[in-house]
């Protein structure tokens, strides 16, 4: 017998009777751009508000270094061309990236991020600084919101909570472990 | 040696157990702000408790559904028994991928699992990327807690351990230049890395999806940068639905570190193109623990380690004091199921406060199946020793009133008369070294209530 057919075996003979799965409510909550703003700078973001989609350039001009090298499916300007067979090398040195969120999460900060919105699977976490642009629209109370919103995960998608963080050393919090080291949400309306 | 031996060695450093201790008390309280903010937070642990009580109960299916689906997105999926079957299916992909250098984020499993010595027996290179566990993978330690793996080092050892292996200055024991130091150190292992092993937090039947939970974005980074990414999960991380991810993800964080989400709550469900996605199903001892009544519910932890965090013997004894890949509480509980002569004194470091209890966002009864293990080692006859004997003799005196009658009188007056020294031997009275007796009353309460006039008893 194959380890897969002796573990199942030995599940059904162990498990106990069936209990019914509950149905989850639906709890709502606080869906405003105050609430969601709040959260993104406790979980060490920032929120900038953009007046018109049309000033997205000028505004990313404004807040980052003009050098900097920038990828970015949504702006002119960039410098840095990612797709899915980006070399590592190249990815490796891009230092923004501005990409698409989804919809927010209010009670979190969270952005759903799928991997359709990153050029390449790696980006959001290897480029030195991240942006991601939101729609004041898309904005939702909680979790359970948020799932009912995702007919699909795809192949690969992530909820993204502020810049990458560690509090491994001493329980002290430092901004910038592994991914990105700032994350910045350009809520457009 | 059993927990209080090994926890001596812990207690020897008062300074820095106080500190721990505070520490993670600390956690604890960001904790109960953060759950007191989340107003329908009992009603979600009932949820999740009842969600995966459901999925234990129909566990031979959701592992069958989760595995045709993952196959269907053109996972593979694989199936260990026990940790050296899991070792060897590891391996066997890196060396069908003539992979050398192993990027690996937190996983529990695999450490339960000891993979990493494994690998590094069999040539590979096998870098742990989260920072804590990077510490101590440099310090050859173990992990001392399931969620702040390095929590028993202070920033001096964390400076010490990068001086001497990443060439920081001596003395630099500033946590933000450290991090720093490990971020540019372990981006080159990222680059270089031909294969990711990462853990699961959650595996959802209904669509093959395994989800990892990461506030440092390691696993992330690790897997996307890869050829091949490997997933190993012990089979009760299944849920049903996509939706339940709702309920485990709101209480993840909160419980573990106050936070309201982990920074990725990344969603793995097919490959990218041209890359390769394996998941690894381990039992070892799980389906042996599903079917002992009393002690199933350990299966439904999530590693939160609210309450280890929460636990006054884990919080002055140290992680390492449970010498078990999971520390505290649910270790306590999870540990004699794999091994009950090795792990005996584990149900007996607790208070049975029921802070554990209280604290779990799955529900989990711990402090009463640290009770009931404490009964199966006794009928097992493999309690530790000091609590054997002592036990019998007990269980003969107040088995008989006569003699414990007859045992109090002469207690009381032997402890007025005898010297402090003999009456709290440490030799002999473990319990006095760091407490008192308390003043022997003059006579039992028996006595007194004989002499009580008959009219005022009912
Ligand atoms: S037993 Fe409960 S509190 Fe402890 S780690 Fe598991 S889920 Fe968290």
């Amino acid at each position: 017998m194959s380890s897969r057919e002796k573990i199942l075996a030995a599940v059904t003979a162990n498990q106990p009777a069936e209990v019914p799965l509950p149905t989850v409510p639906f709890f709502e909550g606080d869906a405003s751009v105050e609430k969601f703003t709040a959260l993104v700078q406790a979980i060490g973001g920032r929120v900038v508000e953009v007046a018109a989609l049309a000033h997205l350039e000028e505004v990313v001009r404004q807040l980052f270094p003009a050098d900097y090298r920038m990828a970015s499916p949504l702006l002119s300007s960039t410098n840095v061309s990612v797709d899915a067979q980006t070399p590592l090398a190249v990815l490796a040195d891009v230092e923004l990236a501005v990409l698409q969120g989804e919809f927010g999460v209010a009670e979190n900060g969270a952005i759903w991020l799928p991997e359709e919105n990153m050029l390449h699977r790696a980006l959001p976490m290897i480029t030195q600084h991240l942006a991601l642009v939101l729609s004041q629209q898309q904005l939702v109370a909680t979790m359970h919101q948020a799932y009912a919103r995702l007919a699909t995960v795809g192949g690969y998608g992530t909820f993204l909570a502020g810049p990458s963080k560690t509090a491994d050393i001493e329980q002290s919090l430092v901004i910038g472990a592994h991914g990105a080291r700032s994350l910045t949400v350009l809520l457009v309306p | 040696m059993s927990h209080s031996e090994r926890s001596d060695i812990f207690l020897l450093d008062a300074e820095r157990t106080t500190w721990h201790d505070e520490t993670l008390w600390f956690v604890r309280e960001k904790r109960d702000k953060a759950v007191y903010a989340t107003p329908e937070f009992q009603k979600l642990r009932q949820l999740a408790s009842d969600i995966k009580d459901h999925t234990l109960s129909r566990l031979d299916f959701y592992l069958q559904q989760f595995e045709e689906n993952a196959r269907r997105n053109g996972v593979h999926v694989h199936w260990a028994a026990d940790a050296t079957e899991h070792n060897a299916i590891v391996l066997g992909l890196l060396r069908q991928h003539g992979a050398t250098r192993v990027v690996k984020s937190k996983s529990m499993l695999t450490e339960e699992c000891h993979l990493n010595p494994h690998l590094l027996a069999n040539g590979i290179e096998v870098i742990d990327t989260d920072l804590g566990e990077r510490i101590i993978q440099l310090r050859e330690e173990a992990p001392s807690h399931v969620v702040l793996p390095a929590i028993h080092l202070k920033k001096e050892d964390v400076g010490d351990t990068f001086h001497k292996y990443l060439g920081t200055e001596k003395g630099n024991n500033d946590p933000q230049q450290l991090t720093e130091t490990a971020r540019q150190h372990l981006r080159e292992k990222f680059l270089a890395g031909q294969v990711a092993i990462s853990g699961v937090n959650f595996a959802v039947a209904e669509t093959g999806t395994v989800v990892v939970c990461t506030n440092e974005g390691n696993a992330d980074l690790g897997v996307n940068l890869a050829q091949v990414h490997i997933a190993c999960m012990g089979m009760e991380k299944l849920i049903p639905r996509l939706s339940d991810l709702s309920v485990f993800t709101r209480i993840l964080t909160r419980s573990a570190t106050g936070q309201p989400i982990t920074t990725y709550t990344s969603h793995f469900t097919r490959p990218a193109e041209g890359k390769e996605l394996h998941i690894v199903i381990v039992d070892n001892g799980r389906t042996q623990q599903l079917g002992r009544p009393d002690f199933r519910a350990s299966l439904k932890c999530i590693r939160c380690g609210a309450c280890m965090n929460t636990c006054p013997v884990y919080r002055r004894s140290g992680g390492h004091s449970y010498d078990f890949t999971i520390p505290g509480p649910i270790g306590a509980i999870l540990s004699p199921n794999i091994d009950m002569r090795k792990h005996a004194s584990l149900p007996f470091a607790s208070t049975l406060c029921g802070s554990c209890t209280d604290v779990c966002p799955v529900k989990i009864d711990i402090h009463t199946q640290l009770y009931k293990w404490r009964q199966v080692l006794g009928e097992a006859g493999k309690l530790p020793a000091s609590k054997k004997w002592s036990m019998r003799l007990l269980s003969r005196v107040l088995a008989k009133p006569g003699m414990y009658s007859a045992g109090g009188k002469v207690a009381r007056q032997a402890l007025r008369l005898l010297p402090h020294g003999l009456t709290h031997g440490q030799g002999y009275n473990p319990w006095a070294i760091a407490r008192e007796l308390p003043e022997p009353p003059q006579q039992s309460f028996r006595e007194w209530y004989a002499q009580q006039p008959q009219n005022d008893k009912a």
